[in-house]
């Protein structure tokens, strides 16, 4: 028995490249070897799902697109199914970026959805306005007056000359509005100035930490519904029944904190062993 | 009046901002909505620019000085010019529009080799073009040589076609430019690759640091283990029972601890094992039943009471201390903005 606890104490000063390799392998081997574990919304993912079967054909809907790489695998799951069910339902989709990153995530997410899946016509179906830098000062401006901020697109393209621009000038002429958002400005801005001083229903996805920040603005029903992190994506994949990246790496995310949570056991029973030998001697 | 000046600008424009919220005078609206958003947007503009050369500066600095970690400034410095020649000099983004085609059975192998389909499939893609409409081959041409090279070989076939290249600025977005390779290929994945290291971390750290130390310890630890399992699909699939019974042999640890008596944590033990037990099969083991016990809806409701009622307090502090900061920018009292 001795031998055993002596094993268990060693073992809790277990050489972190050890804990590299075990980890590595817990994320890696569910990526080749799916265990298709199965995914249940939140009551939260349902809520941004109903606000979109809310919507109709031709309906307008704001996406912000506020992360970079870093923070892809959580958020950009969730924009491209979300992206799925709005160019499904025929909504029309206009892009903007408060992060200068997000106008590239926003293009890959495009051409994926709405160039490759359903064949959109840019102009008329979607349009990506780009990338502005200003934070708040650029929501408010969107607020105030869209061509004020944005005299032309992404493409180079005058406003004007788009033909789903006609009519649309302010926040406020949107149906729906959903940030896409990894931090700071992101979804907090948006609330603060655009959502909650017009009244257009907003959605949000964040990375899984953000979603302490944002679940008091849910709570009070500013805004309409939360996707947190990977799970949230996968949850959205599964209500719109496209499984996507969201939904595959579930299994890695899984195995990954099942493993993190038997290393904390494991670490703090070696933790007791060694604290009682100290105790008694 | 170098102190002064900035302070009244900062106090007055401070002031009307301020009322443009609470007045409904449209001057002051029309300034606060539209105007000084753009100046706004003007000077975030500059900063950037600023930002860049003071960036430039420092980092050449410490090339000059051989500070410690000077090959890590030259590589900066040679990262940031080679993403301003990329994004200002060398734009690329160059792509061949193929105004006709009639020729088609002799473009089309040129162009199969282009847009890596077979000759067959890229006659039929011609074929269906109207007459007078255009194709454009959108492989990135980085250099205008590249492009020019398969406008040769196209009109050499007998058929017509031209260079285009990407707008300045949305040459950016283009796919086919040097800058959009760039982040493509080298700062997506590095950017990734640096962000998937916290796992890692995360678990070492985990292992090491999240200790019962105490209350509050244990506290945390409990509740980041609950959101762990109960936020992923593998926590939904934990019965309930099974988190019963660990609640039941943890509170029998506590019954040992407390009494220090063999047989009371022998009855707690039993007693507790069969209560769940009876209870289970009474109302037949359902995954989610007692809620109380079931991995997502504790999550749920850590996320929604618990987390909420902090986040709320941390966000009424900083409100608190952004009206207290403001007042004090408007009233002239905070001057660290002009380096006092």
């Amino acid at each position: 028995m001795e031998k055993f606890l002596d094993f268990i104490v060693r073992a809790g000063s277990l050489d972190r490249r050890v804990i590299f390799v075990v980890i590595a392998l817990a994320v890696m081997l569910p990526l080749f070897f799916p265990l298709g574990l199965p995914i249940r919304p939140t009551n939260s993912s349902q809520q941004v799902y109903d606000v979109v079967e809310e919507l109709e054909a031709g309906d307008k809907a704001l996406l912000s697109f506020e992360y970079g790489p870093s923070t892809k695998p959580e958020i950009h799951p969730m924009a491209v199914a979300l992206l799925r069910h709005l160019l499904s339902k025929d909504v029309k989709v206009y892009i903007t970026c408060l992060w200068p990153d997000g106008q590239f995530m926003a293009l890959e997410a495009l051409e994926q959805v709405a160039d490759k899946q359903y064949g959109k016509v840019y102009g008329e179906d979607y349009v990506l306005l780009g990338y502005r830098p200003g934070a708040e000062a650029i929501i408010k401006g969107l607020v105030s007056n869209i061509r004020k901020v944005f005299t032309v697109d992404s493409q180079g393209d005058f406003l004007d000359d788009i033909p789903m621009m006609a009519g649309v000038n302010q926040v406020k002429d949107f149906d729906f509005l959903f940030s896409a958002s990894a931090g700071y400005p992101g979804t907090v801005e948006w609330v603060q100035y655009a959502a909650d001083p017009v009244g257009v229903t907003m959605s949000t996805g964040t990375t899984s930490i953000q979603v302490n920040e944002v679940m008091p603005y849910v709570q009070s029903g500013q805004i309409k519904g939360i996707l947190g992190g990977m799970p949230g994506a996968a949850e959205y994949e599964s209500l719109i029944g496209q499984a996507g990246i969201g939904t595959s790496g579930m299994d890695a995310q899984s195995v990954a904190h099942i493993v993190i949570v038997a290393f904390i056991i494991f670490g703090n029973i070696s933790f007791f062993i060694e604290r009682r030998r100290s105790k008694k001697y | 009046m170098k102190r002064q000046l900035p302070i009244a600008i900062a106090a007055t424009i401070g002031f009307i901002t301020l009322f443009g919220w609470f007045v409904e005078e449209p001057t002051i609206k029309s300034f606060v909505d539209d105007d000084a958003t753009q100046w706004f947007d003007i000077l975030a503009s500059f900063a950037m620019f600023l930002g860049a050369l003071n960036l430039l500066k420092m980092q050449a600095m410490k090339v000059i000085r051989k500070q410690r970690g000077w090959p890590y400034a030259a590589l900066a410095i040679a990262g940031f010019t080679f993403s301003f020649t990329a994004g200002f000099i060398m734009l690329g983004a160059y792509s061949v529009e193929i105004t006709e085609f009639s020729n088609s059975a002799s473009i089309a192998p040129i162009l199969a080799g282009e847009i890596n389909q077979d000759v067959l499939g890229t006659q039929n893609i011609l074929s269906v073009i109207p007459p007078g409409d255009t194709y454009t081959i959108r492989a990135p041409y980085f250099t205008e040589g590249g492009a020019e090279s398969v406008v040769e070989q196209i009109n050499a076939a007998g058929g017509t076609a031209e260079i285009r290249a990407a707008e300045w600025g949305a040459h950016i977005a283009t796919r086919g430019s040097l800058f959009n390779w760039m982040f493509r290929f080298i700062f997506t994945p590095l950017s990734a690759t640096m962000f998937a290291l916290l796992a890692f971390f995360v678990a070492s750290a985990s292992f090491r640091a999240f200790k019962i130390r105490n209350f509050e310890a244990t506290l945390l630890l409990i509740s980041g283990i609950i959101i762990m399992l109960g936020r992923v699909p593998i926590g939904g699939n934990i019965s309930a029972w099974f988190i019963f019974y660990i609640v039941v042999l943890a509170l029998a640890a506590g019954v040992n601890t407390w009494f220090k008596n063999r047989t009371y944590t022998l009855i707690a033990v039993v007693g507790g094992l069969l209560v769940v037990t009876i209870a289970g099969f009474i109302t037949g083991w359902p995954i989610d039943q007692p809620g109380i016990f079931y991995l997502p809806v504790l999550q749920d409701w850590i996320y929604n009471n618990p987390n909420v009622a902090g986040a709320r307090a941390i966000m009424i502090g900083i409100g608190l201390g952004i009206f207290a900061s403001s007042i004090r920018y408007i009233l002239g009292i905070e001057k660290s903005y002009i380096g006092e």
